[in-house]
């Protein structure tokens, strides 16, 4: 099985031309192992948040390639983008991004609306995304009836609620105060340890204990690369995986 | 795809809900236009409905022969309408009567020829009479209901025979049963034979209100009035099967009769109530045209409200997209929004047509008519106009750029 998740070769992002000309991301490489938790730095600007749109199927590079699950992103329909953000990859988002409108377990279960879940096995699967983050009595609360630690927590549960192979946070404890930092780094600690791939951009250097490779960004380029834990150690995923499907469902 | 579209329609109807003032309103915009055709539609399919009734009632074996000019059909329709049949000069002839008579399968001919006069009895005397000029034949094409006595020609002993009808009979002799009494026009005697019953419907294809006429066999009106105009020779054909036999032998003959001259028309069926249809078609056709313009109006309302809601909702269509929605959900998603909100003023248009239609038949004799080509036309049109105003807010919606939705804060 191959193991590599994300290959990115010479991916470059810029915005404007000629004179307004600038780089988001410049000759970009990077390669993404299966069940890495990945946290990236680097100061403001230098193309933290760009790099996970692009990663998350949400932006386009504008040269250079990315191959996710070995398969080229620029030959992936808009459509079938779509599907593949609703079954493979989890976004986690600073400001939680949450639909202010539905109950929580709504926001949940959105990612199966699109990938055609019905109804209560929806909100089956939600439920029992919730109850893992210990919210299971407040299902039928709106997000502005949460603390921002909950709020965030709805969010992780919403980001693996489908199972996905990938999950993207944007500093996640951005916005948190450090208790709920803590316990939102414990769940994504969980998550990793299941055998999920993580990559978490931060601005916290206290945070980077959780991680197995942490990667310093410096004008869209890589600074620095450490890999914390070695390759054959990182946690396997795919059983576990199963297991955890098999509950569920 | 129909899970997709189940949660499409409970979307929706949350928005709408939770908009509860505004999309009332969106809705009432769309419901005025729906009502004003709804309105239009049902009472002009009462006005048709009531003239082709007319011609069942009198029967399918009907053959009208009418003069006519070769003018096209529009324009035709409009002389018809604008200038008094009753004045025209008539191309029809009382031998062309005979004519008629002697085709094979042709039951009866009656002409219809109007005119008026000043008629008087022993007792009053009234300015201005309808006096309908035919013949024996006319009671059978046409059985009119006597109160009393008989129709005229069936007695061969009296010459000059009349019938009233019930309100002319009042006013001239002030009883009901004049039957045997005299009364006179231009001069002649004529001895009532018999009274009509009272008519409900005074309206009716021989444009005759059959209560205030005086019937006089045509021979009697050609001799105190030296000619008598025929406006109309209705037809009685022995069966439905030769209608279209008898209607062509009947055009023949009388081309040939007036040297090739074809200043007449034959009709049988729906075509004889053609003109009256035709300007209501024409005239409904108009009004639904204006009507129209109001439904456009409600429509630009549910885009304008959409747009609104697609710009309130920035931030939920960047969430939706980030966790999966593709374009087309986005898409769907706004136009069932937009869908709803024509139906539910079709609907309410629907509902207010009706109450509008049913006030106007208390003022005239118009029934509101439902068929479900109405209903279906309304829905069709509400349906529309939904998806030709949503589908820009809608394309609008999905074409936002999910990264820049993201950032956008209520």
């Amino acid at each position: 099985m191959n193991d590599t998740v994300i290959e990115l070769k010479g991916l470059t992002k810029r915005y404007g031309y000629g004179d307004t000309e600038s780089f988001a991301l410049k000759d970009f490489d990077l390669t993404v192992k299966r069940g890495e938790f990945i946290m990236i730095m680097g100061p403001s600007g230098c193309g933290k948040t760009t790099l996970l749109n692009i990663i998350g199927l949400l932006d386009r590079a504008t040269s250079g390639e990315y191959k996710l699950n070995g398969e080229n992103a620029a030959n992936i329909s808009a459509a079938r983008q779509a599907r593949l953000r609703a079954k493979k990859i989890g976004f986690i988002f600073q400001n939680f991004n949450l639909i202010e409108d539905l109950p929580i377990i709504e926001n949940v279960a959105l990612p199966l609306v699109y990938t055609q879940t019905p109804r209560v096995a929806r909100l089956k699967q939600a439920s029992s995304a919730l109850s893992r983050f210990h919210l299971q009595e407040r299902e039928y609360y709106l997000p502005s009836q949460l603390s921002g630690g909950q709020q965030q927590r709805v969010a992780i549960a919403r980001a693996i609620v489908s199972d996905p192979e990938i999950i993207l946070a944007d500093e996640p404890t951005g916005n948190l105060d450090s208790r709920s930092s803590h316990i939102v780094m414990e769940e994504l600690k969980a998550i990793h340890e299941e055998g999920n791939t993580i990559i978490m951009v931060t601005h916290n250097p206290a945070l980077t204990t959780y991680a197995t490779r942490v990667i310093n960004m410096l004008d869209g380029q890589i600074d620095t690369d450490i890999k914390t834990v070695a390759d054959h150690k990182l946690p396997k995923p795919v059983e576990t995986r199963k297991k955890r499907k098999g509950r569920s469902r | 795809m129909s899970l997709l579209i189940k949660t499409h329609l409970k979307l929706a109807r949350i928005s709408i809900k939770e908009n509860r003032t505004r999309s009332f309103l969106t809705c009432l915009g769309i419901a005025i236009g729906v009502a004003s055709i709804i309105l239009i539609l049902s009472l002009m399919g009462s006005i048709s409905r009531l003239i082709s009734d007319q011609v069942k009632n009198i029967g399918a074996d009907l053959i009208v022969v009418r003069p006519a000019s070769n003018k096209d059909a529009m324009t035709g329709i409009i002389g018809e309408l604008t200038a008094s049949n009753s004045y025209q000069r008539s191309n029809l002839a009382a031998s062309d009567i005979e004519t008629i008579k002697s085709i094979e399968n042709v039951t009866a001919a009656a002409p219809i020829a109007l005119s008026t006069h000043a008629v008087s009895t022993e007792k009053n005397t009234i300015g201005s009479v309808t006096v309908l000029g035919t013949n024996a034949d006319f009671n059978l094409i046409q059985p009119l209901a006597l109160r009393f006595g008989t129709f005229i020609g069936n007695n061969e002993n009296v010459n000059k025979t009349a019938v009233v009808g019930h309100t002319l009979s009042l006013q001239l002799f002030n009883t009901t049963n004049p039957v045997g009494k005299t009364l006179t026009v231009m001069g002649e005697r004529f001895i009532v034979m018999g009274v009509l019953s009272e008519v409900e419907e005074s309206i009716n294809f021989n444009n005759v209100d059959f209560d205030n006429v005086l019937i006089l066999d045509i021979k009697n009106v050609e001799e105190i009035s030296g000619m008598a105009q025929i406006q109309q020779i209705n037809v009685k054909a022995a069966n439905t099967d030769s209608l279209a036999e008898v209607s062509n032998t009947i055009r023949e003959q009388l081309k040939e009769k007036k040297q090739g001259d074809s200043n007449f028309m034959v009709a049988y069926g729906d075509e004889i109530t053609h003109p009256a249809g035709s300007l209501f078609t024409i005239v409904s056709g108009m009004l639904t045209l204006v009507a129209t313009i109001s439904l456009v109006v409600g429509g630009i309302g549910v885009m304008n409200i959409m747009l609104v809601s697609v710009a309130e909702r920035t931030h939920e269509i960047g969430i939706r997209k980030a966790v999966g929605a593709s374009g087309q959900n986005i898409l769907l998603q706004f136009l069932f929004e937009a869908l709803i909100l024509s139906l539910l003023g079709g609907f309410m248009g629907l509902v207010l047509g009706y109450i509008l239609a049913f006030f106007v038949s208390i003022v005239t004799p118009f029934a509101p008519y439902i068929s479900l080509q109405i209903l279906l036309v309304t829905f069709g049109t509400a349906l529309l106009v939904g998806v030709i105003f949503g589908i820009y807010p809608a394309l609008k919606a999905a074409s936002k750029n999910p990264i820049e939705s993201l950032k956008h804060y209520r």
